[in-house]
């Protein structure tokens, strides 16, 4: 997977959702061709381009993404040296991406379709954020829990924060539920303030006239 | 009094102890552009339009765009200290302001936060900036008046309870001294009042704030600040806050009134919100549904039926014009929906005459159901004829010889014009007005010096209020010009022209 490649784009800066709608496009199509045409395991190929090709070879790959080469040189490019070693369908979805001018998006393409992939078989990605790095026990309670919760498979995706202090919050989907420590702390704080401003106010109330002043 | 350490500590345990914090769960999604007081996010799959948002910070904002991989969000606050990737989460509430009694007295900012440093507002309710206007069937016909004390309007363009009366002008003609003057003069009538101040230099805000204390009008009075140095986000909801804060009064039964100063400057906001949210831009670069922005604001001015409690709210929108233009779209657009306006113009302001109306273009749909027995019968021709005045001067211009007739009309135009004059914090009781006007009409200022006639009206108001009380009293009782209130007002006149003949 492209995840563990050092990428020129930190973390906190999005991808660009318009981006992303063309590769889900492609990644959809290019899966219900691979289904029409019986290819079996049509992410096999993908992922081991982007993984054993591309990122060994930074040169072939700048050579393909960038636009100083032109489209016909690039479509002999595959030709030459891709055409040989892989299927004549994955080619062809090379050629697509070429021409289409959409090369670039290949390892956002091989990413959703990783996700598309994931959604078939019944599972789902599961950010988790907690203070410290999960033990295996817990991991296998959480994710028992969520499989009896929501009916899926869970596929974590831990991060470790430790501002929280304690607990987790999972997010599934663009839900997010927080059990942190953090935040019952931010909770209890804010239900401290609001009980001395009810004192506050009775405290006034005890002086002032019904009728008004 | 001093807290007991021991016992505090032991309050507060017990309430740790209790505590049993919630799993909280929300819809989040992450900014993935943010500047000039918007910010665009993903996720947020099931957000509704015009939620509250939450971001890190404690920042809020609202959802304004809706759109196929992405949110628009409205920033209310600082946004320079949200960043690209940082979570966005939602609330599942539409944005809402805290509303009551506890509102009084105080100057907020449109999200409810007091600006006076007289500390936080404590109340337990809140009501939805938006809401929608009170239906057909919850509504009955403007019928009772509500006194600007001043005479030009009360007498001739007439406001209503529930009405929305438009006061259009250039600048500096007097709009925003129209409406202070009709806050003053709701003391002691149970009116509760809201100054909602949009784009307008804090500084004058500033000096509105004093004058409504000084006069003790501020106990009554709600004042909404969005000041021109605020972000268009709280410009542009400014307005509604206001709205929503005199429309818990007004389903309580009470009537209320709420002066929106100014909504050309709360339509520019919008403008600027939704180019920024790159919604097309239609006529002056305004978005297609500016109109919608003022008439479903305008819509929320209701004189509600009795079952609702018959409770009221009057709005009087301001409207700047640039060098008199009322073609221009915002004034068409707040024209149209409104139930009158008041028009002012520099020339008159300059030639002296304040308030600078333009009595001839202002007009008032609803109100004459509105005016007192006694304000209509007397203030009946009273438009028809400063009309006629008016033509009479343009051609008493031309140097024309006039006989007699003639200059005996223009005459007691030009007293009547003089009559109609009114300082700044300075409004009138209707029972006043009916006694100036019933005496302007009637010829009673004709032998006056028209240099003169201000004074002698001060002089006459002072008479009847000391020596024809009586008859004073009967007019603010009955509100209306009874054949026996007539006669008793007839004589006093009657003994007030001979002083001033023996005076003389």
């Amino acid at each position: 997977m492209s995840d563990s490649r050092p990428t020129s784009r930190p973390d906190s800066v999005l991808e660009d959702p318009g981006t992303l709608a063309v590769a889900t496009m492609y990644a959809q199509s290019y899966l219900s061709a691979a289904a029409e045409n019986g290819v079996a395991a049509p992410e096999e190929e993908l992922n081991s381009l982007v993984d054993d090709v591309l990122v060994k070879f930074p040169e072939f790959e700048q050579l393909l993404m960038s636009d100083s080469l032109g489209r016909d040189d690039k479509l002999a490019i595959v030709d030459r040296v891709i055409a040989p070693r892989v299927s004549g369908f994955f080619v062809n979805f090379l050629k697509v991406l070429i021409r289409h001018g959409r090369i670039a998006m290949l390892p956002l393409v091989q990413n959703v379709v990783a996700k598309l992939q994931e959604e078939a078989a019944g599972k789902k990605r599961i950010r988790v954020k907690s203070a410290r790095a999960l033990s295996d026990s817990s991991r296998s309670q959480i994710v028992a829990h969520l499989k009896s919760t929501f009916g899926f498979e869970p596929v974590l995706q831990e991060t470790v924060d430790a501002s929280l202090l304690g607990g987790v919050i999972l997010q599934v989907g663009d839900t997010v539920y927080d059990s942190s420590l953090r935040s019952r702390l931010k909770q209890l704080n804010g239900r401290l303030v609001e009980k001395a401003f009810n004192e506050i106010q009775s405290g006034r109330d005890r002086f002032s006239h019904p009728e008004g002043d | 009094m001093k807290f007991k350490a021991d016992e505090i500590a032991s309050v507060i345990q017990k309430e740790i102890e209790d505590f049993r914090g919630q799993i909280q769960t929300a819809e989040v999604g992450r900014v993935i552009e943010v500047g000039d007081g918007i910010a665009r996010c993903t996720g947020l799959s099931t957000v509704m339009s015009g939620e509250m948002l939450e971001f890190p910070n404690g920042t809020r904002g609202f959802a304004f765009n809706l759109e196929e991989n992405s949110v628009g969000v409205v920033i209310l606050g600082d946004y320079l200290k949200i960043a690209e990737g940082d979570e966005v989460r939602s609330t599942g509430k539409l944005l809402s302001v805290p509303v009551g009694e506890a509102l009084l007295g105080r100057m907020v900012d449109p999200l409810g936060n007091p600006l006076d440093g007289k500390g936080p507002v404590i109340t337990s309710e809140s009501r939805p900036v938006e809401w929608l206007a009170a239906g057909v069937a919850e509504r009955q016909p403007v019928k009772e008046p509500l006194q600007t004390g001043i005479k030009a309007i009360d007498a001739m363009t007439p406001v209503g309870r529930g009405q929305r009366e438009l006061i259009i002008g250039d600048r500096k003609t007097g709009k925003t001294a129209i409406a202070i003057d009709t806050i003053l003069n709701q003391k002691d009538t149970g009116v509760i009042c809201v100054y909602v101040a949009c784009g307008q230099r804090a500084s004058s805000i500033a000096g509105v704030v004093e004058v409504l204390r000084e006069k003790g009008a501020l106990d009554y009075t709600i004042i909404v600040a969005a000041t021109s140095a605020d972000p268009a986000p709280l410009q542009y909801i400014g307005p509604y806050a206001g709205a929503a804060m005199a429309e818990y009064f007004m389903y309580q039964g009470k009537h209320t009134l709420i002066v929106y100063d100014d909504l050309s400057k709360q339509a520019v906001a919008y403008r600027q919100l939704s180019l920024l949210m790159r919604r097309p831009p239609g006529r002056e670069a305004f978005p297609g549904d500016v109109f919608y922005c003022h008439s479903r604001l305008l819509e929320r001015a209701v004189k509600l039926n009795k079952e609702l409690g018959g409770g009221s709210m009057t709005a009087l929108p301001i409207i700047e014009t640039l060098e008199g233009e009322v073609s221009a779209y915002i004034p068409t657009n707040v024209i149209s929906i409104t139930d009158g306006q008041i028009y002012l113009e520099p020339d008159l302001f300059w030639k002296g005459i304040r308030p600078a109306i333009n009595v001839g273009v202002s007009v008032s749909r609803v109100g004459g159901n509105a005016q007192t027995k006694a304000m209509k019968k007397i203030a009946g021709s009273l438009r028809l004829d400063l009309a006629a005045f008016r033509e009479l001067e343009a051609f008493a211009q031309l140097g024309t010889e006039l006989d007699k007739d003639t200059q005996s009309q223009l005459d007691r135009g030009y007293r009547m014009v003089e009559l109609l004059k009114q300082r700044q914090f300075g409004p009138l009781h209707v029972a006043d007005q009916v006694v100036t006007i019933y005496a302007g009409t009637k010829g009673y200022f004709d032998k006056v010096p028209v240099a003169k006639v201000s004074e002698t009206e001060k002089e006459l108001h002072e008479f009847i209020r000391t020596e024809h009380a009586d008859m004073r009293d009967k007019l603010v009782k009955e509100a209306a010009l009874t054949d026996e209130i007539e006669g008793m007002l007839k004589k006093a006149l009657e003994a007030f022209v001979t002083r001033l003949a023996s005076k003389a």
